[in-house]
C-alpha cells in the first residue's frame, strides 16, 4: 500500500472541496428522529438549502384496520395514535362515537375523563419538553420530567391496569369506575407536578446553551401556520390564539377557569414555554374537576344498549344477558350517519370522521392526526438553519410516528 | 294498485291482505313473533300492535302514573290493532312507531322475559333469536322482576329430531300451526295458560312426521333446537351460501350454512322461494347435508378393493385416460348421474360424443316416499338436467348397461357419481370390468365397484345447477372451498378429455354453462332467489 503522504501530496487528487450541495439522508432510522421519519436534506456547509421530509414509515392501516371490529374494539388502535398521551385519544374517539349517536355520558365520567386526559396531556408535553432539552445536552431535567411521568403513569395505571396503552375509553363512559382512591392519588400528585415544573423551568431559562439553541431558531410566522392547518401547541406558538376545550367546549370543559398560552415568534423557545405553561393550566384544570367532580354515581350511559351491563345482572337476569350477548357478539350500533368529532388532543386538534351504515361495525374511520399538519410545517422551520438545529426543532413539534402515518 | 300509508310511507297492497303481510311483501317489517306469511293468523303474541292514524280515533280511559303528584291520573290511549290480523284497505294510514306503540312493543316485550331463563350462553337459537333482537330494539330496560321465575320442564324429547324447552317458550303456536297446516298432522298441541302454558304431543304420538324440522325453523325462540344441529356450532360464525337441496327432484332453494374457518357444512336451512318450496323443506331434505362430507373420497384409486391403491386425483385421471385409449369409442358407455350437477352431466356427455361413445346411461338414486306436500317421488334432483345432457344418446339404465355388458357390447364404463338405486345385482355385474372409471365425490355403490376412481368437489363445494321436475334449472354456489387437489367433476372431466386428446375448452364454470346454452334454451332457466 502507498504511504498516505503520497496520496495527499500528488496534485491529482488535491484535496477540493465540492461546490455543489451535498446531499444527506437523515433517517428513517436515526436515533434524533422521533420516530421513523426520514429528511433528505440538501446542505451549503451545515445550512440546510432544501429537504424533503418523508413520512409514512410507521404506516399500519389504522384506519383500515377500524373496518374491521366493533366500534369499541377501535380503542386499543387509537391507543397507539399519539402513545405518548393515550387517554386523550380514547376520549377522543369516544367522544365522536357518542356524538353519532347523539348521547352524552353521566357527569361523574365527563369528570373522569377530563382529569386522565389532562394528566395525559402533562405527561406528553412533559415528555416533549424533556426529550427537546436532552437532545440538547440537559439530560438532568429530562430525568426530571420522566419522575413526574412515572408517577402520572402509575395512577393511570391504576385506574386503567396499563401504564402506556391503556384502552381505557369505551363508548358511552369509560372501562371502570373511579378507583376508591381515584382523588386521593391525584390530589397527591399536584403539588409535585408543579414543584417540578418550577425546577425544569429554573434549570434550563438559564442556560445560555439552552436558551441560543432555542430562541429564534425554527421560526414559524402565523400565516403559514395557519396555511398549513397547525393547532396546538405549534399554532399557538405562533401567535395563533387557538384551542378546542377553549373554543368548542366539549365535555364540561366550559366549566374551568383555565387560560390559553399564546406564543409571538413561534420559534422553538415559544414552543417549549407554551407547553410549559399548558402543563401549569392543566394542573388548574385538574383541581377544579377534582372539586366538582361527584364522589358517586353511574360513570357509564345507563342505555343496555350502549353500555355493558353490571356482570351480576348478566348472571341473574335474561335481560343483562341478551344486552352483554348482543353488545359483545355484534357491537353497538350507531345510527346511520357521519359525524366529525375534534378535541385538543397533546398536539393540537384531533379529530375523528367517523361514517356508519347502521351496523356493529364502523364503516369508516377517518382521523386527522394534529401532528400530520404540523409536520407540514416543519420544512419552513428548518430551512436556512443549520443542520444542528433540526434536533431541537424537529423535536418541539413533537411529531408521533403511530398518529402521523396511521 | 290500492295502497295504505305505514310511517308516512305508501304501501301497495293485494286484496285480502293484512297490514303487516302488504308491509312483509314491500320489505318492512312490522315487529312480530307469531305471525308467518307461510301460516295461519293466531294474533297472540301482540308483537305487532300498531296504531290506525285515520278514520275514527278510538281513545281508551286508562289511568297513568303521574311521578309529580305521585299517583294515578286520568288519561286516555288509542286502541292499538294487531297488524297481522287488521286488514289493509284504501287510505288506511298505520304508526307502528308512534309512542303509544312504542310503548306496547316494550311492555310485550318485557312480558315475554318476565320468566325467561339465561340461557343464551347455551342455547343454540343465541345469535338468530327474536327474542334477543327484539330486546335491543323495543325495550333496552332492566328487569323489573326480582323474583324467582317460574319453572318448566327443560330438554323434553319430543321426537326423534326434536327437543322442547318450555321455559324458553312463548306459546307464539308456531310450531302447532306448522304441523297443522304444512304437514297436516294435529301432533302439537297448548295445554293450560298463564305461566303454566306449555306445548304438548299428543297422547300417545311423538312428533315424527316428515316436516318436524320445521318446527323448529318456525320457532322465533330457542324452544324447539333440532337435535342434529343442538350444540354443534354457534350461528354467528357460521356464513350461508344459497344452495339448492339433492333430496328429491322438487329442488328446494337451501340456505347452506358452514364455518369457514373448518370449511364445514353445519346446516340446511329453506330459502324462502314462492315457485318452489315456498318457506319450507322436509326433515330427510334438511339432513342432505350429513352427504357433504360423510364417506368422502379424498383420494383416487386405481385397482378394486384390498388390492386397490390409493393415488393422487392427478394420477387417477392418468390411469383412467390410459384405460380408454385402449377401446374404441363405441365400445364406451358413458353413465350420466342424476345425482350430479347439470355442468357436471353435460361435460361428461360432451366428452362421450368427443370419444364416439353412443350410448349414454342413467345412474339415479332409489328408496324414497313422495308426498303431495314437497316431497317429489323421485328423489335425484337433477334427472332432468342429465337426461337433456344425454339427449338423444340415451341408453336406459344401469341395469340396462349391465345387460349391454354381459352381452359383450360394452367394454369400458365412464360414470359420473356413485349412486345406483341400491341396484346390487346390476353392479356385481359391472364389478368384473376391467375398463371401469368412475369420478365420484363419496364412496360406495359404483365409485367401490369401479376399476378407478376419481374424486370430485360434491355439490357443497362447486358452483353448479340442478334442474328440478317441474324443468326449472336452479343454480346454487360454492360454500366451502374442496380437499386440495379435488376439482369440481366438469374440470376433472375437461383434464381427463385432454389426457385423450380432447380440448373441451372449458375452464371455468362460466365455460361450461355457456356451452350448454344452445341444447338448454328451451328449458325455462330462471335464476333462484338469493
Amino acid at each position: 500500500m502507498e504511504p498516505a503522504d503520497d496520496i495527499i501530496e500528488s496534485e491529482d487528487t488535491a484535496l477540493e472541496l465540492p461546490s455543489d450541495p451535498m446531499r444527506l439522508n437523515m433517517g428513517p432510522s436515526h436515533p434524533a428522529m422521533h420516530g421513523t421519519i426520514r429528511m433528505v436534506l440538501d446542505l451549503d456547509g451545515e445550512t440546510i438549502q432544501n429537504v424533503d421530509i418523508q413520512p409514512g414509515y410507521l404506516h399500519r392501516g389504522f384506519e383500515k384496520s377500524c373496518e374491521r371490529g366493533t366500534w369499541n374494539q377501535v380503542f386499543p388502535y387509537t391507543d397507539r395514535l399519539n402513545y405518548v398521551s393515550p387517554m386523550l385519544c380514547n376520549i377522543g374517539f369516544s367522544l365522536a362515537v357518542e356524538k353519532l349517536m347523539d348521547i352524552t355520558i353521566p357527569e361523574r365520567g365527563q369528570y373522569y375523563r377530563v382529569i386522565l386526559g389532562e394528566l395525559a396531556r402533562i405527561s406528553d408535553h412533559f415528555t416533549c419538553n424533556g426529550a427537546s432539552a436532552m437532545e440538547l445536552g440537559a439530560f438532568t431535567p429530562f430525568l426530571w420530567v420522566l419522575k413526574v411521568r412515572d408517577w402520572i403513569w402509575k395512577v393511570l395505571e391504576q385506574e386503567t391496569g396499563a401504564r402506556m396503552t391503556h384502552s381505557f375509553g369505551r363508548v358511552g363512559g369509560m372501562a371502570a369506575p373511579p378507583t376508591e382512591t381515584f382523588h386521593h392519588d391525584v390530589a397527591a400528585l399536584i403539588p409535585h407536578i408543579e414543584q417540578v415544573t418550577g425546577e425544569v423551568e429554573h434549570m434550563l431559562l438559564h442556560n445560555r446553551i439552552f436558551l441560543d439553541r432555542m430562541q429564534g431558531v425554527g421560526n414559524l410566522d402565523k400565516e403559514h401556520a395557519l396555511a398549513m392547518g397547525c393547532t396546538g401547541p405549534v399554532a399557538r406558538s405562533a401567535g395563533i390564539d387557538c384551542d378546542v376545550r377553549r373554543d368548542n367546549p366539549y365535555m364540561l370543559y366550559d366549566r374551568f377557569d383555565f387560560e390559553v398560552p399564546v406564543g409571538t415568534t413561534g420559534d422553538n423557545f415559544d414552543r417549549f414555554m407554551v407547553r410549559m405553561e399548558e402543563v401549569r393550566q392543566s394542573v388548574r384544570i385538574i383541581h377544579q374537576a377534582l372539586e366538582q367532580m361527584p364522589t358517586d354515581g353511574p360513570v357509564n350511559h345507563p342505555d343496555l344498549r350502549v353500555s355493558l351491563p353490571e356482570k351480576d345482572d348478566v348472571y341473574n337476569t335474561i335481560e343483562a344477558t341478551i344486552a352483554h350477548f348482543k353488545l359483545v357478539m355484534e357491537g353497538l350500533k350507531p345510527p346511520q350517519g357521519e359525524v366529525y368529532s375534534y378535541t385538543e388532543a397533546g398536539n393540537g386538534e384531533l379529530g375523528f370522521h367517523l361514517v356508519s351504515d347502521g351496523s356493529g361495525t364502523p364503516y369508516r374511520v377517518r382521523v386527522r392526526p394534529p401532528c400530520w399538519y404540523n409536520l407540514q410545517a416543519c420544512r419552513s422551520m428548518i430551512l436556512g438553519d443549520m443542520l444542528a438545529d433540526i434536533i431541537p426543532t424537529f423535536g418541539s413539534i413533537n411529531m408521533i410516528g403511530g398518529e402521523c402515518d396511521r | 294498485m290500492a295502497t295504505f300509508k305505514l310511517d308516512g310511507e305508501d304501501i301497495t297492497f293485494e286484496p285480502g291482505d293484512t297490514v303487516i303481510r302488504a308491509a312483509w311483501r314491500a320489505g318492512r317489517e312490522i315487529p312480530h313473533y307469531c305471525w308467518h306469511p307461510g301460516l295461519s293468523v293466531a294474533a297472540n303474541c301482540r308483537m305487532c300492535l300498531v296504531e290506525i292514524t285515520s278514520g275514527r280515533k278510538i281513545d281508551m280511559p286508562i289511568l297513568k302514573w303521574d311521578a309529580k303528584k305521585s299517583d294515578y291520573v286520568p288519561a286516555t290511549k288509542p286502541k292499538l290493532q294487531p297488524a297481522c290480523q287488521f286488514q289493509a284497505s284504501e287510505g288506511l294510514e298505520v304508526s307502528s312507531k308512534s309512542e303509544p306503540v312504542k310503548q306496547a312493543q316494550g311492555a310485550v316485550q318485557e312480558f315475554l322475559l318476565l320468566n325467561h331463563p339465561v340461557d343464551c350462553p347455551i342455547c343454540d337459537q343465541a345469535g338468530e333469536c327474536k327474542l334477543q333482537d327484539y330486546y335491543l330494539e323495543h325495550q333496552g330496560t332492566p328487569k323489573r322482576k326480582l323474583t324467582e321465575p317460574v319453572h318448566k320442564p327443560k330438554g323434553v324429547r319430543f321426537g326423534p329430531t326434536i327437543v322442547y324447552d318450555a321455559e324458553r317458550c312463548i306459546m307464539c303456536t308456531r310450531c302447532i300451526r306448522v304441523c297443522d297446516e304444512l304437514a297436516g298432522d294435529h301432533v302439537l298441541d297448548m295445554r293450560e295458560r298463564g305461566n303454566r302454558n306449555e306445548i304438548v304431543l299428543a297422547p300417545g304420538r311423538e312428533l315424527d312426521h316428515k316436516y318436524s324440522l320445521m318446527t323448529e325453523h318456525v320457532c322465533p325462540v330457542g324452544a324447539l333446537t333440532s337435535r342434529d344441529f343442538r350444540f354443534k356450532a354457534r350461528v354467528w360464525f357460521l356464513k350461508s351460501a344459497p344452495g339448492v337441496c339433492n333430496g328429491c327432484s322438487k329442488g328446494c332453494n337451501t340456505h347452506v350454512d358452514f364455518d369457514p374457518r373448518y370449511g364445514k357444512v353445519y346446516r340446511l336451512r329453506p330459502r324462502d322461494n314462492m315457485d318452489v318450496n315456498k318457506f319450507w323443506m322436509c326433515d330427510d331434505g334438511l339432513m342432505t347435508y350429513e352427504e357433504a362430507h360423510d364417506n368422502r373420497l379424498f383420494m383416487g384409486r386405481v385397482g378394486r378393493g384390498e388390492a386397490g391403491d390409493f393415488v393422487g386425483a392427478a394420477d387417477a385421471i392418468a390411469e383412467a385416460a390410459q384405460a380408454l385409449k385402449s377401446v374404441d369409442g363405441n365400445e364406451i358407455a358413458v353413465v350420466l348421474s342424476a345425482q350430479n350437477s347439470t355442468e357436471d352431466n353435460y361435460a361428461l356427455a360432451r366428452l362421450g360424443r368427443a370419444l364416439g361413445a353412443t350410448r349414454q346411461y342413467l345412474a339415479a338414486k332409489g328408496g324414497w316416499e313422495g308426498d303431495d306436500i314437497l316431497r317429489e317421488a323421485d328423489n335425484n334432483p337433477n334427472r332432468a338436467g342429465a337426461t337433456a345432457a344425454a339427449g338423444s344418446a340415451f341408453a336406459g339404465t344401469v341395469s340396462d348397461l349391465a345387460e349391454h355388458v354381459a352381452s359383450g357390447d360394452v367394454r369400458a364404463v365412464l360414470a359420473l357419481g356413485s349412486h345406483t338405486a341400491a341396484d346390487t345385482a346390476s353392479l356385481a355385474k359391472l364389478e368384473g370390468l376391467e375398463r371401469f372409471i368412475c369420478l365420484a365425490s363419496n364412496g360406495g355403490g359404483m365409485a367401490d365397484a369401479a376399476q378407478v376412481a376419481i374424486p370430485i368437489a360434491n355439490w357443497a363445494e362447486a358452483h353448479g345447477s340442478f334442474t328440478n321436475s317441474a324443468g326449472t334449472n336452479q343454480p346454487f354456489k360454492r360454500a366451502i372451498p374442496a380437499a386440495p387437489g379435488i376439482e369440481p367433476g366438469w374440470r376433472a372431466i375437461a383434464s381427463l378429455a385432454a389426457a385423450l386428446g380432447h380440448d373441451l375448452g372449458f375452464h371455468r364454470v362460466q365455460d361450461v354453462r355457456a356451452a350448454m346454452k344452445p341444447a338448454s334454451a328451451d328449458s325455462d332457466t330462471t335464476e333462484a332467489r338469493a
